[in-house]
């Protein structure tokens, strides 16, 4: 349990140090700046393959975004450009 | 006088043109508001999707053909704000047909980063069970060892939670705080070789006790790549009545100050690295149980006993698909590979320590359509016992070749 204990710690200090680096490193200008396309290629693929947008109507994406934003805890402005990018392409 | 009459004439005649010009303006006006009302977006929005898998599986022991899953899931959206989420589950265990729902809640977006959810819902108590479960999202055929029927970790509960994610500088926070009816605890009068067990599956409260929970996850990478999550959940799963009420010898048997501490880590990396032509993807849970130390009565041999209530889970997972390669068939293969262990109580009755290792080819016939061919090996400490067979956990291997789809 103690080097479970000490195993769980290094993580943590990894972790919380590559958190510090990158929000000092990168502008949220950057982040902000993404397109839905580059959004869509980016989060959808952490869970499943990229969807392709001819499958769905823009009703649909909206429905599906929506039930996206909640399960997968996308923010809100990721959720709006993913689903427009969706609706453009489709 | 012949002057004024024509006067008077082109006046009247004047007034019913302009009351003609103002009843046609308020016919088109009204026709335009028609139009607008029949073009207002549509606000509600229903819609009917799921997921389904069924395949053969070839064991030491027998030959199956099998259908593990076919979930139909139902939304609703109302606006830009509310929905309804339900999934049912239905699946063939042990010879019988199952429908469970899996959940039915409803959620709403109150504000930027804050989502209410109330309902029965999956618990976001690591990853797998909330995100990866459905068949067409799994690489494998089957679940890693902990999870499911007897497992380590809750799936789906009835409560209330409080989510969301937002953007931390060019990372990415999100988090999930919930209450739920929580687990109960075994306590040997059905089943006296799984007596201290949680059970997860508890629609109707025992106690005045909820469980909480929490997970909060960090996505440190500015491109979402790495996500890793924490998560915690404490209930207290006992009754406040004897189980054994009404029997002399045990009746002074009682659970009600037996406390559970559940606690995982999860890591995701999902990266497309252009030198290999191809999709990294790197999974792993690592979900420990911790109840506290109560007596129980083996009816077998009529005696009492306790023991160290800890069990503990995990998995790594790893698959490469080379979705960057320009031939159309290379890419749509997918390499992937699985080690998963689970390690319940020395001293209980169902003390075990099981792995198991999982290989697997996959062929992507669409984004959400696979076929998957696995083949996995089991090894167990119990020969025997409640539940154990090859497909949870038996010794043994086994091939399995399924498809499963996304609708």
């Amino acid at each position: 349990m103690k080097k479970l204990n000490y195993i769980l710690g290094i993580i943590f200090s990894v972790f919380i140090s590559v958190i510090a680096l990158q929000s000092c490193t990168t502008s949220k200008a950057v982040i902000t700046g993404k397109s839905g396309a580059q959004l869509w290629g980016e989060n959808c693929v952490r869970c499943h393959n990229s969807p392709s947008p001819v499958d769905f109507t823009d009703e649909e994406w909206k429905t599906i975004g929506l039930h996206m934003q909640v399960r997968a805890n996308l923010t809100k402005e990721e959720t709006e450009k993913i689903i427009e990018f969706l609706s453009s392409a489709n | 006088m012949k002057t004024k009459l024509i006067l008077i004439a082109f006046f009247i005649s004047g007034i019913n043109l302009l009351q003609a010009q103002d009843s046609t303006q308020a016919q088109i006006q009204s026709i335009k508001d028609e139009i607008a009302i029949i073009k207002k977006p549509v606000q509600t929005h229903f819609m009917l999707r799921g997921f389904t898998q069924f395949g053969f599986d070839a064991s030491d022991e027998n030959i199956n053909f099998n259908m593990t899953s076919f979930n139909p899931v139902l939304l609703w959206r109302h606006g830009d704000r509310f929905l309804i989420e339900a999934e049912l589950e239905m699946e063939y265990m042990s010879n019988q047909f199952e429908i469970n729902l899996g959940y039915a809640n409803a959620s709403y977006i109150v504000t930027k980063g804050l989502v209410v959810r109330a309902g029965k819902f999956l618990i976001p108590f690591g990853t797998f069970g909330e995100r990866f479960h459905p068949s067409w999202v799994n690489k494998f055929a089957s679940q890693p060892l902990g999870f499911g029927h007897d497992g380590i970790a809750p799936s789906g509960d009835l409560g209330i939670e409080v989510r969301g994610g937002f953007q931390l500088g060019s990372s990415k926070l999100n988090y999930s705080l919930y209450a739920v009816n929580g687990p109960r605890i075994k306590d040997g009068t059905e089943e006296p070789e799984e007596a201290g067990m949680l059970m997860f599956k508890n629609e109707t409260e025992n106690n005045n006790n909820k469980a909480i929970g929490t997970r909060i996850g960090i996505l440190p990478l500015s491109n979402s790549s790495l996500e890793i999550g924490l998560s915690a959940y404490y209930a207290a799963p006992g009754s406040s009545h004897s189980p054994f009420e009404g029997d002399p010898l045990n009746e002074d048997l009682n659970y009600e100050n037996v406390t559970a501490m559940l606690t995982a880590v999860d890591l995701s990396y999902v990266k497309i690295i252009s030198p290999l032509m191809g999709i990294i993807d790197i999974k792993g849970q690592y979900s420990l149980s911790n109840i506290s130390n109560a007596v129980y009565y083996n009816p077998e041999d009529t005696s009492r006993y306790t023991f160290t209530n800890e069990s503990s889970a995990y998995y790594v997972q790893m698959a490469y698909r080379p979705a960057l390669a320009e031939n159309q068939i290379l890419k749509n293969f997918e390499i992937a590979g699985r080690y998963s262990a689970y390690t319940t109580p020395v001293g209980s009755l169902w003390a075990d320590n099981k792995s198991q290792i999982t290989v697997g080819l996959n062929y992507w016939l669409s984004w959400r359509t696979v076929i998957k061919a696995n083949y996995q090996i089991n090894e167990s400490s119990m020969s025997g016992g409640h539940g154990m067979s090859t497909m949870t956990g038996g010794n043994g291997s086994m091939f399995q070749l399924h498809i499963a789809a996304g609708f």
